[in-house]
Formats: C-alpha cells, sequence, structure tokens
C-alpha cells in the first residue's frame, strides 16, 4: 500500500510541476473566476460554468421532451409572452395583445427590433411557421393547440390566433414553456436545429460536444438588456455529489446536480444554497380497472393508510413540502384541502366497508426515480397490517412507460413537472377521455367541470370550477397526492442577479460574475 | 520491428483478420438478438409524449423496423461493412459520428490508466517477488488483494473527495482533449485514470509477482548468478524480459477492458468517453448506438489482442509468427 500512496503522491507532483510549466498558475482556482485547475482559460474568461445533471437528447424545442434539453433552450429561445419569477405571464416577442370581445381572436402587436442569431430578422411569418409546424407535424407540444382554429399574419408584426372557444388559458398555452418557441424555418429546413438552434434568445448556440458540455455566446442584439456575462458554459455532470465538488471548488460557478443528502452540509458552506418550493407534483395511482380498486373506498383507504411524512422525509429529507392536491400553496390557483392524514383506524373502517380482506398490490416502481422504489418500501410497510402484499417490480423507464401505458400496474408513483395553468394539472391526468388517465378515472362531474373550466374566461368563476374539481379529484382519490418537491440549485458567492424559479425554468440572461 | 515483418509474419497477420472478420459477424449477429430480446419497445419510447399509433406506424416504417428480423440484420450489415451504423433513435445523429467524438476521451482515460497500472503492477509485483515470503511482499499481496477487491467507481469518489473536495488540487470532473496542452489534459485525466489504474495495477500486480517468480527460478537467471552479474542488471536483462510475456497477455486484457467498460467511473467524473455513451444509450433503448458501441467495442478487442501477439514476437524473438 504505501508503494500505491507513494505513486499517487509522486504523480500528482508531476502533475502539479506539469501545470506549472504550462504557464498557467496554480491548481484549482478557489476563487472561481472560471479558471480551472491548471490555470487553463475557459473559452471566454468570465463565462458562466453551470452543471447540469444530463445531456440534452436534442436541441429541436418542437421535438425533444427532455428538461435537460429545455435548461439548454431556456436561454437560447423566445416565445411569445413568458412567464415572470411569479409565474404571470408577462410580453416577450408580443409585446402587447387583444381579445376580440367573441373571446375568439388573439391578436398580437410583435416587437419590430428582433434579430434571429444568424442575423435574419424576426417577424410575424416566422410564428406562423412555428406553430404551423407544430400543428402540421403533431410535434411534442402539438396538444396545446388543440382549441385554435387558425394563426395568420395580417402583416409583418402582427399575429392573429382565431380559437373555436374560448381559451382564457392561451396565454399559458403559448408561453408556459420552451417548448413552444418561435424558431427560424431556415434552421429548420437544413436539419441543423436538432444540433446547432438558432433562436432570438439572450444567448445564442457556439458549440457542442457530446456528453461533455454545450456553450452558449451573450447575444449582443438582444431585444431585452443584453446578457452582462460573455458566455454560459453548460456541463453535464450527473454524479450529484461530484457537482458538488466541482462547484466548491470553483470550477463550475452554479449547478442543480445536487443530491438531497448533501444539503444540510451543503448549507454550512460558502456556497449559495436555495430550496424553493415547486409546481412540481408526485402521486401515487391505483388501477382503478383492477379489483377492489374501482371501489372507491378502497382507494380512500390506502390514502389513510400511508404515513406521508415518512414518505416525504426518506425522498426528499425534509426539503419539499406535503401536499394533498396537485396544486401548491404559492399559487394562485391554489385550494385549501387537508382531507387526508395518517388514521390507520379510518383506513380500516374503509377497507372493510369495501369488503376487502387482503390480497397483493402490483407496484410498479423505477429504477429511473429511486424515490418509486423508497416509497414503495414504505407502503408494503404501511400497508402489511391490513393483509395487503405490496411486490414491487422494479424496472427501467423505458419498460416503466409501456406497463403504464399498457395498464400493467395495480399501483405506481410518478411526477407531473412545470405544469403552470390549472388545466395543466387536471384534464389530460382526470378527465375520462384525458391522455394520461392511465389510472382509469371517470366521474362525469369532474369531467364537466374540468371542460367549462377550459372556456370560462372570468377569473374568479374560473377558479371555483377548478377548486371544486380538485375536491371531488381527491375525495375519488383518482391521484392520493403526496408532496411538491423542492428546487434545489446552488451557486458560487459570486455570482449574483440569479433568481430560483418554481417552474424549473434556469434563466442566466441577467446574471453577473464577479471576483 | 522491420526484421519482424517477414512474409510469414503478413501471412499471420492475414489469417488474423480474416479470423477477426468471423469474430466481428458472430458478435453482430449476437447483439443484434440480443437487442430484440430486451423488453421495452424502441419506437413506442422514441415517441414519448408524442405518441400516436399513426406516428407509432410511420416511424416504426421509416426506421425499418416493420421488415422481417433476417433482412433487417442483412441491410444491417451491409451498411456496417461501408462505415455506417445507422442514425440514432434518440438524437437523430449518426452513429458513426457519436462514436468517434466520443473515443479520444476514453483513449485518454485508457492508455493513461494503463499507464498507472503498469507502473505500479511492475514496481509492486517485481518487489514482491524478488523478496519472496518477506512482509513485504505479504503487503504488497494484502494490497493487490485489497485493490482488486475495490470497485473502481469508489476508489473515484475517493479521489475526488482526497484531490479535489479537500485539497483542491485537480478538477473533479470534465475532459480537455490534447490539443488543448499536456498541462490541462494531464490535470483532467489524472483523477480517473488513476481510479481506473489503481484496480488495473492490483490485477497485473498479482500476475507480474506469479511471472517474475517464475522467471527467477529458471536454471539460466541461476546460471547468470553464479557468473557474478550485478543482481540489478540480472533483474533488468534477464528477468524482467522474460516475464514481459504474461505481462503483455494481462496488460493487453486490461488495456481492451479499460477502453470498453469504464461506464461508472465514466458518469462519476462526466467523463465523455464510449461508457457513458452506452450507459445512455441502454437507458432509451437507443438500439443503434447500443450495436454500434458494442462492435466498435468488439473491434478495438480484436486489435489489441492483434497487436499483443505481434508485440511477443518483438519481446522475444524465439515465439514465430505462424
Amino acid at each position: 500500500m504505501r508503494t500505491t500512496r507513494t505513486a499517487i503522491a509522486a504523480m500528482a507532483a508531476g502533475v502539479l510541476a506539469l501545470s506549472a510549466c504550462s504557464g498557467g498558475g496554480d491548481a484549482v482556482d478557489l476563487d472561481g473566476d472560471g479558471s480551472t485547475a491548471d490555470g487553463q482559460v475557459e473559452p471566454s474568461s468570465d463565462a458562466l460554468v453551470a452543471a447540469i445533471a444530463g445531456e440534452p437528447d436534442q436541441l429541436d424545442p418542437h421535438v425533444t421532451s427532455a428538461y435537460f434539453s429545455f435548461q439548454v433552450l431556456e436561454n437560447v429561445f423566445d416565445t411569445l409572452v413568458e412567464p415572470d419569477d411569479s409565474l404571470e405571464m408577462q410580453p416577450a416577442l408580443a409585446e402587447s395583445w387583444e381579445i376580440s370581445d367573441d373571446q375568439l381572436t388573439w391578436t398580437f402587436d410583435l416587437r419590430d427590433d428582433v434579430t434571429f442569431h444568424d442575423g435574419s430578422a424576426f417577424t410575424a411569418d416566422d410564428v406562423v411557421y412555428s406553430y404551423t409546424r407544430i400543428i402540421d407535424e403533431e410535434l411534442t407540444p402539438s396538444w396545446r393547440f388543440a382549441a385554435i382554429e387558425s394563426v395568420t399574419a395580417p402583416d409583418d408584426s402582427t399575429v392573429e390566433i382565431t380559437v373555436a372557444q374560448p381559451t382564457p388559458n392561451l396565454l399559458a398555452l403559448i408561453g408556459g414553456y420552451k417548448g413552444m418557441a418561435i424558431v427560424s424555418e431556415d434552421n429548420v429546413t437544413s436539419g441543423d436545429i436538432v444540433s446547432a438552434p438558432v433562436g432570438t434568445g439572450p444567448f445564442s448556440f457556439a458549440d457542442y460536444v457530446s456528453g461533455d458540455h454545450i456553450t452558449l455566446t451573450a447575444n449582443p442584439d438582444y431585444w431585452g438588456d443584453a446578457p452582462s456575462v460573455p458566455g454560459v458554459e453548460f456541463r453535464f455532470i450527473s454524479e450529484g455529489s461530484t457537482a458538488i465538488t466541482a462547484l466548491e471548488n470553483g470550477e463550475i460557478d452554479w449547478t442543480d446536480s445536487v443530491p438531497v443528502q448533501q444539503v444540510e452540509a451543503l448549507s454550512g458552506g460558502d456556497s449559495e444554497l436555495a430550496i424553493e418550493p415547486s409546481t412540481d407534483y408526485w402521486y401515487l395511482a391505483l388501477n382503478q380497472n383492477n379489483a377492489p380498486w374501482d371501489d372507491v373506498r378502497a382507494r380512500q383507504a390506502v390514502a389513510y393508510a400511508i404515513d406521508r411524512e415518512a414518505i416525504l422525509q426518506a425522498t426528499t429529507y425534509g426539503t419539499g413540502v406535503l401536499n394533498q392536491l396537485a396544486i401548491p400553496e404559492q399559487s394562485a390557483w391554489f385550494t385549501e384541502y387537508d382531507e387526508y392524514s395518517y388514521d390507520p383506524e379510518r383506513a380500516q373502517e374503509l377497507f372493510d366497508e369495501a369488503g376487502f380482506t387482503g390480497g397483493t398490490i402490483d407496484f410498479l416502481a423505477t429504477s429511473e426515480y429511486s424515490e418509486t422504489e423508497l416509497t414503495a418500501q414504505i407502503l408494503a410497510d404501511n400497508l402489511e397490517p391490513y393483509g395487503i402484499d405490496v411486490e414491487i417490480r422494479t424496472v427501467d423507464f423505458a419498460t416503466w412507460l409501456a406497463e403504464q401505458g399498457e395498464g400493467n400496474f395495480d399501483m405506481f408513483m410518478l411526477s407531473w413537472l412545470g405544469n403552470l395553468d390549472p388545466d395543466d394539472f387536471y384534464y389530460a391526468q382526470h378527465h375520462s377521455e384525458g391522455g394520461f388517465n392511465f389510472q382509469g378515472y371517470s366521474n362525469p362531474d369532474v369531467d364537466a367541470l374540468l371542460e367549462a373550466g377550459r372556456t370560462e374566461t372570468d377569473a374568479d368563476a374560473r377558479r371555483d370550477l377548478y377548486a371544486e374539481a380538485a375536491t371531488m379529484i381527491a375525495d375519488d382519490a383518482s391521484y392520493i397526492y403526496l408532496y411538491n418537491p423542492a428546487v434545489i440549485q446552488a451557486w458560487s458567492p459570486e455570482l449574483s442577479g440569479y433568481t430560483v424559479r418554481s417552474d424549473g425554468a434556469i434563466r442566466f440572461r441577467s446574471v453577473e460574475l464577479t471576483g | 520491428m522491420g526484421a519482424v515483418l517477414t512474409s510469414p509474419t503478413l501471412r499471420f497477420l492475414l489469417r488474423r483478420l480474416a479470423q477477426s472478420a468471423v469474430v466481428l459477424f458472430g458478435v453482430m449477429v449476437v447483439v443484434f438478438s440480443l437487442v430484440q430480446l430486451v423488453p421495452g419497445d424502441p419506437v413506442r419510447i422514441a415517441l414519448g409524449t408524442r405518441y400516436t399509433p399513426e406516428a407509432y406506424a410511420v416511424l416504426r416504417e421509416a426506421s425499418g423496423l416493420d421488415r422481417p428480423l433476417l433482412l433487417q440484420f442483412v441491410n444491417y450489415l451491409g451498411s456496417a461493412v461501408t462505415g455506417d451504423l445507422g442514425v440514432s433513435f434518440r438524437s437523430g445523429q449518426p452513429v458513426t459520428a457519436l462514436l468517434t467524438d466520443r473515443l479520444p476521451a476514453t483513449f485518454s482515460l485508457a492508455f493513461t490508466g494503463i499507464l498507472i497500472g503498469l507502473v505500479i503492477a511492475v514496481v509492486a509485483g517485481t518487489w514482491a517477488a524478488l523478496h519472496e515470503g518477506r512482509v513485504s511482499d505479504m503487503i504488497v499481496r494484502v494490497g493487490s488483494q485489497f485493490g482488486v477487491s475495490i470497485p473502481d467507481f469508489w476508489m473515484g469518489l475517493l479521489l475526488i473527495m482526497i484531490f479535489s473536495a479537500t485539497f483542491g488540487l485537480l478538477p473533479s470532473s470534465g475532459y480537455v482533449p490534447l490539443s488543448q496542452g499536456l498541462g490541462p489534459w494531464l490535470s483532467h485525466v489524472i483523477l480517473p485514470a488513476t481510479a481506473v489504474g489503481l484496480v488495473a495495477g492490483a490485477i497485473m500486480t498479482r500476475y507480474i509477482r506469479a511471472a517474475v517468480l517464475e522467471v527467477a527460478s529458471m536454471p539460466y537467471v541461476r546460471t547468470a548468478k553464479s557468473k557474478g552479474i550485478a543482481p540489478r542488471v540480472v533483474i533488468a536483462r534477464h528477468i524482467g524480459r522474460n516475464a514481459l510475456i504474461p505481462v503483455l497477455t494481462i496488460a493487453g486484457i486490461q488495456f481492451a477492458t479499460i477502453l470498453g467498460g469504464v461506464i461508472v467511473v465514466e458518469v462519476v467524473f462526466a467523463w465523455p468517453g464510449l461508457g457513458s455513451l452506452v450507459y445512455n444509450a441502454v437507458g432509451v433503448r437507443d438500439y443503434p448506438v447500443i450495436q454500434g458501441a458494442v462492435l466498435l467495442i468488439a473491434v478495438i478487442f480484436l486489435a489489441v489482442n492483434l497487436l499483443v501477439d505481434l508485440l511477443y514476437a518483438v519481446v522475444d524473438p524465439r515465439i514465430r509468427l505462424s
């Protein structure tokens, strides 16, 4: 062993000697000014280095559905409108908009000072092209256009969207996420958009090294305030402890690859740490096509039988917030609801009423999200006194999706990410015709409320509709809601002007790096 | 080397290349069949939330997955021969480009790793053999047993903890190409290569110790010693050279292993090599990438083996390539 240790020491010494030779200074730069271990200067000396937890699958915003892609694309593309820090829709490429009296025509006035990163001017035709592309090719966000009849460009700076029925959440639909980005037709037809996207955003795409990093350069002609950092380098570091070490060493300036286990240790260090409640939520779903889960009492019994606090601690180390409905407390659409608590007696009563005397639950878990395996173990313990044997079936996520789609489960746990409008939270999941209603829930009253919510233009009336629907959904235990996880991000003290957003979007347009 | 390249060598090379082609064909058959058996429908996964029966049918036809298996295989084989390994389901990029993008990083890691491993193994293994039965021998043997038992990714985390987190001496992650300078390249490669090299070194130490012990007991070594040649010269000229053959064999195998499969180490160090590419591809059932990577790794294995066999003849003229 002595040999080994000597060898390591010798090698470390060798490296230091070599770095000194390369003319760079010494070791890792602990001041975090962007230079790395050997004094090697980053492509742009003050570029922000951000570590994200995975690699984008591809960079076409209309096609990808990967969060890692949107973390990068958030900074490259613009939408007509976009959510501000409190998730209210604000002007972006559209300066202003008007709704016709019959609520069926939306007219958007576009900015006239916008150019794409390749220098070409942005016009209304680009909006028409982008939206038509999504609709005609049935791309990932096409469901957001379900209510849209036509998109036209009366002149270069005006876009008219006609809808089949009043659509109060239109702004959330077209601005809620970067999948609705306005793209350049040339970039699409050349096929480059997949690997070298051209947008109108605050940063332009510069370089992509597969498996390693993507580099963006500040767009000096950005229609908003031009970024103060000269660029952003997104590095892919999936191992959280590696990312944290890199942050503390000054190799990177920002990361969201933070394991919840490390939150406590990190909060004592020099790095800034943010733990913000998110709009994401985790839930359990029981297959209502299988007995006894077709009986609402059996589902409610499970809702009373589970120890949510234990699940929250195990999966988030207490960084998340318990929630009994989908929409979290900080949202304007929050509805008060606290029916379910850990109540074994009530659970037993309900199981008795449902005539359930025991059996097995095929719990579909996935190795992709350790939360599902942890929760399944707690559930197995919680449900054992009722004669329920929870059989945990852990598969990789690809198989998981296929099994969910085919209804091969009694129970599963998963999360929804980045929803904004209440329609996003409830329609696809709980309408009997909803595209993600894999649990087989059907309640005509809920269907009617969710349909009414889609077209109700009076904000208060709309809020009431969703409050009623949400309560019914929870009463029926269509989903058993668990908690809202936190958005956890850490950055260097030299980074300022950064805001953590509850929708998880990462915007570097207004940050500054000092030191 | 020049003297070795005679016509028997050429014949040997040609025969080995023909054998390699047969092996590669076998690899392709096996990988192609295995991929068919893995659960999860790649078309369904590629579509994800965009799934509709119509889109499914279109993509299935476009990717050729609706054709008979044999035809799919023949098509694949035909394109592979011309260097076309298909297109990634996930990113739409040509597989050949994805693989060649990752090769430099993988070679950097494997080459440095095997070098570190060899230095450790040659020093420790020879030392132990020459001190057979003594305390130092025991320490090396226990140490190598320890090294063999430790997973390389754990070694990686430990190294990050010591050299990056505690002392801030080296970067914890990332890859810098050699073209950007020796210093930057080395400072990034040294930790992952050490993690890999310590484990490979521990394995090789045992082989080298055994090889040196065997050679040291040979009559010609005794003869050399009895002629009064200095022990240092005996070790370097007589023992060292003759112990090189088994060392070459095990080093070759270790090198090829590192090239093909240090997946977790690559993930720990955010290293953009073949391992992390395969890791991601398996997760999303990116068949073309999995097939291409396995094929490439097989080619590397065969090439390294061939190289090792050629080196035998260089090291030991008694070995004839026939």
